[in-house]
């Protein structure tokens, strides 16, 4: 491949996987069933993480499969509450009530941020 | 391996190492007792299996339910997020349940409280009973204004703990705008009623008792409102008698209104007005009353017959001057030359009406003698002060002592035009009146020619001569004199004061307030 030349589409999208953007906007979707406990607990937590570290950069849309149940349609959905992150890519899935903090960082790509964040606080 | 297949391997491996990674992370949160349901997709679209027992279902069916009632539901969690939004609520605030979880409250709506300690006090009764109920207002999005009626209560976990709050939303805003119509026109109607200046009553109609009234009312009886409010209509003049009440309240059943004009109403010190009553039988609250409107007529009576007094008064007057018409057409008829008729007619007629417009300008009060010489000399105006010469005090004379000498005035300038003083360039006219100051006060009046033509006496007697004797004298009951004096013709006229003068309060006219306009 020449220096010069455009890149490839598989290219594009290994360099889409490989790179994220610096700031790139989040778009998640929560699916929960009712109004549960566990349900609760996922939107609060998730809504907390999204205010500490995406602030003004996210979109969530929480979709209760107990009144739109067409909507888990297609999405993978295995077990709710699922948080599922759309964008940036690839795709993740976290399952539960949103509670593991860390792991949800570290899927999101947000855990260097969540250091750099929490060393902020600190000082 | 060439790179195209070497990078598609690394994508399909990224991405069964995310599948693995769901599935690793699905069984951990299923055994760690995370999962609420477990979804698989059939030919029929996704199918939600729960994995809670009756709890759950018990869960399911109460959320069903909350989901329609027609209230907003709004639960949130110890740190004020929103963990449940049913339908109703995304109705009433714009937001959908999806963009509402999670949220704090303050990012769906703002809250105004009506009084500003009212915020302090509902916390407190909701740390207290674990419930408040209250109106609010609410401040949405997209900045509607809702008054709503919050039902909040603080829901338990088993073991004691608060579990954030639950609050049941109703949107109160029409009704609270109707209530605030109803408070603005009772307001406005109770001002009406305060402010009348008719008196108004409210009676019972089973009891006949008055249980209202307003300020006016208790103003023209005399009583005290709480005096007022109990008796029954006879007992303040209105009907003389508890039968005639009876009666009344039975003609106004039958006809609704009822109308009474000249009623005599008893005040408290026992005077009697005349008042012009309007009733009304009408439902309040379902309940029938009565209201009465009362207007004292007094004012208005007496009004009425100043005006037919005075439609008689002008009657009478009219009648007089048409009189007066009529015996100076005769007389004009009688003497002078038939071709000069009209227009010598047209002169006197016009010397009456400059009289009449004095009068009418005092309202009939009588006129003031230097007015009417000036009015009747008015085709001189230019010779007064220097060839008619007018002095006299400041006197009002009657009405038919104005129309005499008027007359007279008249008569004397057209003849001092044609014959005497003001016919050359030289000669000139005094007119001057006075009251004498002897035992009996006489109203004294004359005119005086010089330097005109030498004067013989006439002949005959023409309308001018019978205008300035007998008319003259009949109008103040006076006497008239006229002298032919060769230098210039003399008319004295003399008449008590009281007939000829309008006197003042003070018992006579003002005193020589003499007004000189030579």
């Amino acid at each position: 491949m020449g220096k010069n030349a455009p890149p490839t589409i598989e290219s594009s999208a290994i360099d889409a996987l490989a790179v994220p953007s610096a700031a790139p906007r989040y778009v998640l979707r929560l699916y929960i069933v009712g109004f549960t406990s566990r349900a609760a607990r996922a939107i609060s937590n998730i809504r907390k993480i999204c205010e500490e570290h995406l602030e003004g950069r996210y979109d969530l849309d929480i979709v209760d499969i107990a009144q739109h149940p067409a909507l888990a349609g297609g999405e993978q959905i295995i077990a709710v509450p699922t948080l599922v992150k759309k964008s940036p890519l690839p795709i993740r899935r976290f399952i539960g009530d949103m509670s593991h903090t860390e792991h949800i960082l570290l899927g999101l790509d947000l855990r260097a941020a969540a250091e750099q964040h929490a060393l902020t606080t600190k000082s | 391996m060439n790179s195209s297949l070497k990078l598609t391997l690394l994508a399909e491996n990224v991405d069964l190492r995310a599948r693995l990674e769901t599935a690793e992370e699905t069984l951990r949160a299923i055994g760690g007792g995370e999962v609420d349901a477990l979804v698989v997709e059939s030919v029929a679209g996704p199918q939600v299996y729960t994995l809670q027992g009756l709890d759950a279902e018990t869960s399911r069916s109460r959320d069903d339910m909350l989901a329609h009632v027609s209230d907003a539901v709004i639960a949130v969690d110890n740190e004020d997020r929103i963990i449940y939004f049913n339908a109703a609520a995304e109705l009433l605030y714009g937001v959908t349940a999806s963009a509402a979880l999670g949220q704090t409250r303050s990012k769906i709506h703002e809250t105004s409280w009506p009084h500003p300690d009212d915020e302090a006090a509902a916390r407190n009764t909701l740390r207290e009973r674990g419930e408040w109920r209250g109106e609010k207002i609410h401040i949405t999005q997209d900045g509607r204004k809702l008054n709503v009626e919050s039902s909040i209560t603080v829901p338990r976990r088993i073991a004691g703990q608060p579990a954030g709050l639950l609050a049941v939303i109703r949107n109160v805003t029409e009704r609270t705008k109707h209530e605030e119509k109803i408070r603005a026109s009772e307001m406005r109607y109770r001002r009406l009623f305060e402010a009348a200046r008719d008196g108004i009553l409210v009676v019972d109609p089973h009891t006949r008792k008055i249980i209202d009234a307003n300020p006016f009312m208790t103003q023209m009886l005399g009583y005290p409102h709480d005096q007022l409010v109990g008796k029954e209509l006879f007992e303040i003049g209105l009907f003389k008698d508890q039968a005639a009440s009876q009666e009344m309240v039975r003609q106004l059943t039958r006809e609704k209104e009822v109308r009474y004009e000249n009623l005599p109403l008893e005040s408290l010190d026992g005077q009697h007005q005349e008042v012009e009553i309007v009733a009304n039988l009408y439902d309040e609250n379902a309940l029938p009353v009565i209201q009465f409107n009362i207007r004292d007529i007094t004012e208005r009576k007496r009004s009425e017959e100043h005006v037919k007094l005075l439609i008689a008064e002008v009657n009478h007057r009219a009648k007089n001057l048409l009189a007066l018409v009529q015996a100076v057409t005769q007389l004009t008829s009688k003497y002078g030359d038939p071709v000069t008729f009209a227009a010598r007619l047209a002169d006197r007629i016009d010397a009456l009406a400059a009289g009449q417009d004095l009068l009418v300008k005092s309202q009939w009060q009588g006129v003031e003698l230097s007015d009417l010489v000036v009015a009747q000399l008015a085709h001189f105006e230019d010779l007064i002060g220097t060839r008619v010469l007018i002095e006299g005090p400041r006197v009002r004379l009657t009405t038919a002592a104005a129309q005499g000498i008027g007359m007279a005035l008249h008569e004397l300038a057209t003849n001092a035009a044609k014959y005497g003083a003001l016919s050359n360039p030289r000669g000139e006219v005094r007119i001057a009146w006075q009251i004498s100051t002897a035992a009996t006060p006489a109203f004294l009046m004359s005119w005086l020619e010089e330097g005109g033509p030498k004067v013989t006496e006439p002949t005959g007697k023409g309308f001018g001569q019978i205008v300035i004797g007998r008319m003259a004298q009949a109008a103040i009951n006076g006497i008239a004199e006229t002298t032919f004096r060769e230098s210039g013709l003399a008319w004295h006229l003399s008449a008590p004061v009281e007939n000829a003068l309008v006197l003042t309060e003070m018992g006579t006219t003002d005193e020589f307030a003499y007004r000189r306009l030579c």
